[in-house]
């Protein structure tokens, strides 16, 4: 099919107009970025000369620091749900569900409401979590609880409830694709092998879909970190993270400040996209 | 109810009256076998037969609707494929892709719990007798067809299973490999007493490799025996056509005597012998084969079967040289010839031919 082979010329002008995009939009942008974290002096000024006093600075605050540990905490505690969660709903997709209409209807049922944007399905979690909300409206129907939960809205609780619910699919998605690409027959070898049920998960499934658990982990791992608009919808003011605090430098101006978190910010997601790639080999899935 | 039959202790396998449906669909419908030990069986039909469904039932891997499955005198009928003493060869062989090769011939015996060093050590013969101990490091990705084989082969039957269940275990090989791998496979089922089931389409597969071949269609066993058995008297007209070389000819039973049924055919009146069968009722449809190298050419006045039939083509085939030939009913007929016979018979020629009356076979 390729008649285009790697490395030749005809290769290289072809990768140009995307090349020039990324650089316009993507590199130049990220390094002026860390250009302005690195600006010193009192004034806001370029002619300023180059320190890393705004690193110090902001690590040397206590509450700070206490922030970073928690926007790292709620990726690690979102990575955990969303992970055991969506190899589920994967498992229970591709190898439970044998009808194929089912399978079809089930699967669009769970991808539709990814359609609209992550803002609208953040905001609708207000009406659906608060003290007059369906969850509380519904369970005080059943008898379950005699007042309104206030903690679900504006509270740690309904952002990681929001959190899980948006973030799952990402979590299942390369799962469905790494468990279909698994032929039936491998199974029923291990099961003729003298392998249990569980023994077939445990040494054939599990290992075959590792990649698409990485991947569907790295894709929550930055998601979370780069979420702002659940915390400030779902959680009100009561709380914040790295990527509110990027929102909060900002309005109040503080430029240098947004920097030094965006370059944070960015350090942690290349060390995370690291730590993914030693474990599994991007290039060989779907290979 | 009356009891149920005891178990024959010396059968490996027994099937009786396997049922099994799919919605309305029916792949199995009433299978019956038995299989004496170390035997090696050929399940040969067209696809869709039901004969890998069968294969299923063994391995545990389907559950049937109705009947009952024993392995060794054990009724396993409802067992998981993990509590049956089985192994089993896959069609695309089926190997971890993330196991070595020796780690995947290990499996088996890990999944026994055996000690560590026993599996080292038995890995390493299985590893050598199979020829491939020098391919112990690799990745399936990393194999040849050929290689492949050899390790799902040493995978299955490192665990000394009663039975190994193969599902045309050599369809997904070049051409080239065929007959010796089934020459190998033929010596390893004699040494190692283990019973083969083997499902095939070809019939070169199941008639060189079977003591028993097991011929299925619509289902259902059409015909069982001995290779040459179901060679020489195909039972039924899907056996006779499905095995390449036999002329089928259909008519109408015309009253039998002597142990020989006259058969009124658009082509004329022939004798077929019944050999015990009793006589169809006058003037029911009936259809009976003649091998294509026992036509006759220009056959003597004691032949009783004749007809005249037009060449239309010749073909060759190395070993043997093939004719075409049209009846005047417009009945195509095959006619043989082996060996280094000078060609007789070309196209256009009309040329008389015969068969001798015991070389007809009348079909169920």
């Amino acid at each position: 099919m390729s008649s285009i082979r790697p490395r030749s010329a005809a290769a290289y002008w072809l990768a140009i107009p995307a090349g020039l995009w990324m650089l316009a939009a993507v590199v130049l942008p990220t390094l002026l970025i860390l250009w302005v974290s690195l600006w010193g002096g009192q004034s806001v000024s370029p002619h300023n000369p180059i320190t890393f006093d705004n690193y110090t600075r902001f690590l040397s605050n206590a509450n700070y620091r206490w922030l970073i540990l928690e926007t790292l905490g709620q990726t690690a505690m979102i990575m955990g749900i969303t992970g055991v969660l969506g190899y589920c709903i994967a498992y229970f997709l591709t190898v439970k569900v044998t009808s194929p209409a089912w399978r079809t209807a089930l699967f669009l049922a769970f991808v539709i409401p990814f359609w609209t944007s992550t803002l609208i399905r953040a905001i609708a979690f207000v009406p659906f979590l608060g003290v007059n909300g369906l969850l509380n409206q519904a369970l005080l129907a059943l008898g379950l609880i005699e007042r309104p939960i206030q903690a679900f809205l504006y509270s740690r609780l309904g952002v990681s409830m929001a959190q899980v619910s948006l973030y799952t699919l990402l979590a299942s998605g390369p799962v469905v694709y790494m468990l279909n690409s698994i032929p039936p027959a491998l199974r029923e070898a291990a099961m003729t092998l003298k392998a249990t049920p569980f023994t077939v998960f445990r040494r054939i499934i599990l290992p075959l879909t590792l990649p698409g658990i990485v991947i569907g982990q790295v894709l929550v791992f930055l998601n979370v970190l780069a979420d702002f608009i659940t915390v400030t919808t779902v959680g009100g003011n009561k709380l914040a993270f790295l990527g509110n605090l990027i929102l909060l430098f900002y309005e109040g101006s503080q430029i240098r400040a947004t920097a030094v978190v965006s370059v944070l910010l960015m350090a942690v997601m290349l060390a995370g996209v690291a730590v993914a790639l030693r474990i599994v080999d991007i290039r060989k899935v779907g290979g | 109810m009356a009891a149920p039959p005891p178990a024959l202790p010396q059968l490996d396998l027994e099937l009786r009256n396997i049922r099994k449906r799919y919605g309305g669909y029916t792949a199995v419908d009433g299978v019956s076998l038995q299989v004496p030990k170390g035997q090696f069986v050929c399940l040969l039909g067209p696809s869709g037969c039901g004969k890998t469904t069968t294969l299923r039932c063994v391995a545990g891997l389907e559950e049937p609707d109705a009947g009952d499955i024993l392995i060794g005198g054990r009724e396993v009928t409802r067992d998981p494929p993990w509590e049956r003493d089985i192994a089993m060869m896959f069609q695309d062989f089926a190997l971890f892709p993330h196991m070595s090769v020796a780690k995947q011939v290990g499996f088996g015996l890990e999944m026994q719990k055996k000690p560590r060093a026993e599996i080292a050590r038995r890995v390493g013969e299985v590893l050598t007798a199979f020829e491939i101990d020098h391919l112990a490091e690799r990745r399936p990705a990393q194999l040849s067809g050929g290689q492949k084989q050899r390790v799902a082969l040493a995978r299955a039957m490192i665990t000394e299973p009663r039975i190994l269940l193969l599902d045309e275990p050599i369809g997904a090989l070049d051409y080239s490999l065929r007959e010796t791998v089934m020459l190998e496979l033929k010596s390893l089922q004699r040494r190692s007493g283990i019973s083969f089931i083997w499902v095939t389409h070809d019939q070169n597969e199941a008639f060189s490799l079977g003591d028993l071949v097991v011929v299925m269609n619509h289902a259902r066993i059409e015909q069982q025996g001995k290779p040459e058995e179901v060679l020489s008297r195909p039972r039924t007209a899907f056996v006779a056509g499905f095995i390449q070389g036999n002329n089928i000819l259909r008519g109408k039973a015309a009253g039998a005597e002597a142990g020989l049924l006259r058969v009124d055919a658009p082509d004329g009146l022939f004798s077929v012998p019944l050999r015990g069968r009793p006589a169809p009722p006058r003037g029911s449809e009936v259809s009976f084969s003649v091998r294509a190298e026992r036509l006759l050419e220009s056959p003597g006045p004691e032949i009783g079967n004749r007809l005249s039939l037009r060449c239309n083509v010749v073909e060759y085939f190395g070993a043997y040289r093939r004719h075409v030939l049209e009846a005047k009913s417009g009945a195509l007929v095959k006619y043989d010839q082996f060996g280094a016979l000078p060609q007789s018979v070309s196209p256009g020629h009309l040329v008389s031919f015969g068969w001798k009356t015991e070389d007809g076979v009348l079909h169920a």
